[in-house]
């Protein structure tokens, strides 16, 4: 039996590697492979087909993964006559086409047979529960990255789940607060704005600067970061006002937080726009040619990262401390909690995370303008913890895909003017969506108080019984 | 000599008009039972919290083995309303916060039982072994502190087990019985690792037999964990049973103080206190 499940790990892994091979060797490729499909140089007596080429070449060194597909099927549709197609060729075409689904399936496989090995290996029963997550998790990735070549990137179904999953991100960051350490800040957009401000103003390529800033003379700051670094930063800075707001209101005993977060989002919102600081932060113009994400995976990364750290925090001892200052302040304190020190701590942690999606919704957008991070967006992320269930991550994950689905997608129609026959169906106008939205968020706040989840998490164990619960009662029934 | 755990020197806490504590002075030594009793609104609650930093006391001074801990004069507009009865306030001004006095090694119950309420039992003791911990965040957070985690929870399983409710560690605390309540109040108090330990009326809502095996398990967790207890009771057998010497006060003032024996004997404490117990 052993032997069994290795050699097939054995074979997933080898499926794998050729997968991941061939698809990383074929992404550069492209030029050599349309030199190999014309060996008698066709090209250059057929001026149509030399300027379909050299279309193909352009967006491929443009890096545009979708423009240069659609040139090169029409390239090598167009041209099939004079085009030689041997099956190498063939093949190395295919992997460049759907590199990225091949080598999605070809990590997934790999961590199947990962997983698999370590099955093998473990006796302890906590490998054994690690392993279904872990293959879960890596095939929710590669499920992603799949769906996205197959609608598109920029299809309604992706934009959803680009957003979802920054929103998703925030939320949690926000429930760190407000659902588990019983901390009520209404500051989140805030920290969203300083996030990705800091990570635009630091990466936008030194050469676009005259143009984004042009009437502050190409601005004061003249370098740029990589990506990531600048994205730590982005948390960073959310993460020092944040502390600096704390210092005083957070050893006051009531709740002055919502009141001091509130005013420091207005503010700092008014401040960004304050021509005074154009040089930097160019004024109320839209800061924008930073670099944005190619792929959806990047936010599901960079929001999954964030999310099990946030996670795995909330289940460490100081996660305890945090949840014991929600349920009970003075018996915290008489526990030898630091109350000042573990909020302070709480405080933080979330506006670095809000400052960590303040950027990604910065590369999402692609574009950045304070004065679209109103208080409005606060309630928006606070709307969708409530209804995931104040002190659930997994509820919180949940509410940020549906309320983004539903505020971007499903009921778009009620915006609509919509026509049946000559019936102009009432109510159906822009900015009814936003009425029928909050409907449904007062019934939920009236009668489903504890929101999706409560403060209970997903789990497979839960989803497995709920599941077989649900089947039995089919059966009874 | 023994150690003097415990000193407080003319304590007053005033809210408004109302003074609750006056002059209260009083002591305990190392591994003493002592008991504070008096009538309801005496002024007792309000004496414990002084002492655990909740309430930053009016004036007066705390000592815990020796060191000051708290020490405080009329400030504000309390120094034209101070109704106390002694005016000789202490110069210097300390305050302590009550997670601070609980590092020191004075841990507390509730008379009003305040439970962790969305935690299970274990958990609500787990909670209360944080000061043991010596991880960081980011140790914490990425598990590199596994080793001490397990001590962490180890060392909770044993205080549960020390009050016997190693069945029950899996349940919602407010989902258990009153008197079990109690006893995870003091297993939490426990797991902080007190030298002293402040005993809220521990038997309130007990049974005579609860009440019973309540002051037997004092005197036990007393022996095994060498500590010195301070407790408000009204279950006067209770009292007299585990208590080396008693404070009476009412009103804020302290009436009467000495041996269970005297207590009971003393006509004013009878008058006060316990004729009215009785009537
Ligand atoms: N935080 C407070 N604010 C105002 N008055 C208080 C406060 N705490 C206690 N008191 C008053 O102090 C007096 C003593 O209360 P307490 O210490 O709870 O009595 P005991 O515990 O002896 O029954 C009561 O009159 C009570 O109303
Ligand atoms: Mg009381």
């Amino acid at each position: 039996m052993k032997a069994f499940k290795l050699s097939i790990a054995f074979l997933l892994a080898l499926a794998a590697a050729t997968l991941l091979f061939f698809s990383f060797q074929a992404k550069d490729s492209l030029p050599q492979l349309l030199e190999r499909m014309d060996p008698h140089q066709a090209a250059l007596q057929d001026a149509q087909m030399q300027k379909a080429r050299d279309r193909v070449l352009d967006s491929f060194a443009e890096g545009n993964r979708e423009r240069t597909l659609r040139n090169l099927d029409r390239y090598t549709g167009g041209f099939s006559d004079s085009l030689v197609m041997d099956s190498r060729t063939g093949f190395e075409l295919f992997f460049y086409e759907n590199g990225p689904s091949l080598s999605a399936l070809g990590m997934f496989l790999l961590v199947a047979a990962t997983a698999l090995t370590g099955l093998v290996f473990s006796r302890q029963g906590k490998w054994r529960r690690a392993a279904l997550p872990v293959v879960l998790i890596a095939a929710l990735y590669a499920g992603v990255y799949i769906l996205e070549n197959m609608v598109g990137g920029s299809s309604m179904l992706m934009t959803v789940l680009k957003k979802g999953a920054i929103y998703a991100l925030v939320a949690v960051s926000m429930n760190l607060l407000n659902g588990f350490t019983g901390l009520f800040s209404l500051g989140q957009a805030g920290f969203m704005l300083i996030g990705a401000y800091i990570f635009a103003i630091f990466t936008i390529p030194v050469e676009s600067r005259p143009q984004v800033y042009q009437y502050y003379a190409g601005g004061l700051i003249q370098f740029e970061m990589p990506t990531l670094v600048a994205m730590v930063l982005a948390g960073l800075g959310a993460a020092f006002f944040a502390w600096l707001i704390g210092l005083p209101v957070l050893r006051l005993k009531s709740d002055y937080l919502a009141i001091a977060t509130l005013g420091f989002a207005e503010i700092i919102r008014a401040v960004f726009q304050y021509d005074g600081l154009g040089p930097i932060t160019n004024g109320s113009n839209l800061l924008r040619r930073f670099p944005t994400f190619q792929t959806a995976l990047f936010p599901f990364a960079v929001a999954g990262v964030s999310i099990a750290l946030i996670a795995l925090l909330i289940h460490s001892t100081y996660g305890r401390s945090f949840k014991a200052i929600r349920d009970d302040e003075v018996a915290a304190e008489a526990m030898g909690i630091n109350l000042y020190r573990h909020k302070q701590m709480a405080f933080v942690i979330s506006s670095f995370f809000a400052g960590i999606g303040g950027a990604l919704l910065a590369m999402y957008q692609t574009t950045v303008q304070a004065a679209a991070f109103t208080s409005a967006m606060t309630y928006e992320i606070l709307l969708i913890v409530v209804i995931g269930g104040m002190g659930s991550l997994s509820g919180s994950v949940m509410a940020s895909f549906l309320f983004v689905a539903a505020s971007e997608w499903w009921l778009r129609f009620l915006d609509n003017e919509t026509m049946m026959g000559s019936f102009r169906v009432p109510l159906l106008r822009s900015g009814f969506r936003m009425v029928a939205f909050s409907v449904v968020i007062m019934v939920v706040v009236l009668f489903y108080r504890q929101g999706i989840m409560g403060d209970r998490e997903l789990s497979i164990a839960r989803l497995t019984r709920w599941l077989g619960r649900r089947g039995k009662g089919g059966r009874d029934g | 000599m023994a150690e003097r755990v415990l000193e407080l020197q003319h304590v007053t806490m005033q809210f408004g008009g109302v003074v609750a504590v006056d002059n209260l002075s009083m002591h305990i030594d190392q591994g003493e039972i002592v008991a504070l009793i008096g009538p309801n609104g005496a002024g007792k609650t309000t004496a414990f919290n002084c002492i655990t930093g909740v309430y930053v006391p009016t004036a007066g001074q705390v000592r815990y083995q020796g060191q000051v801990i708290v020490s405080a004069q009329p400030q504000g507009k309390m120094k034209a309303l101070y109704a106390g009865s002694y005016k000789d306030f202490p110069s210097q001004r300390v305050t302590s916060t009550p997670d601070a006095i609980t590092k020191l090694g004075v841990a507390r119950t509730f008379q009003n039982i305040r439970l962790f309420k969305t935690q299970t039992a274990f958990e609500n003791v787990l909670i209360a072994t944080h000061l043991h911990r010596s991880s960081n965040l980011f140790t914490a957070a990425l598990r590199l502190n596994h080793r001490e985690e397990k001590q962490l929870r180890e060392h909770a399983l044993k205080m549960l087990e020390a009050v016997g409710l190693m069945d029950e560690k899996d349940e919602l605390a407010t989902s258990l019985p009153y008197g079990k309540q109690r006893r995870l109040e003091i297993a939490r108090a426990l797991a902080t690792n007190p030298k002293l330990l402040l005993l809220d009326e521990p038997a309130a809502g007990m049974n005579p037999q609860e009440t019973d095996a309540l002051g037997q398990f004092i005197q036990e967790v007393r022996e095994r964990f060498d500590l010195t207890i301070f407790l408000i009771e009204h279950h006067m057998d209770l009292v007299m049973d585990i208590s080396e010497r008693i404070y009476v006060i009412d009103f804020g003032r302290q009436i009467a103080t000495g041996l269970p024996q005297e207590i009971q004997d003393n006509p004013d404490v009878v008058t006060a206190y316990l004729g009215v117990e009785e009537e």
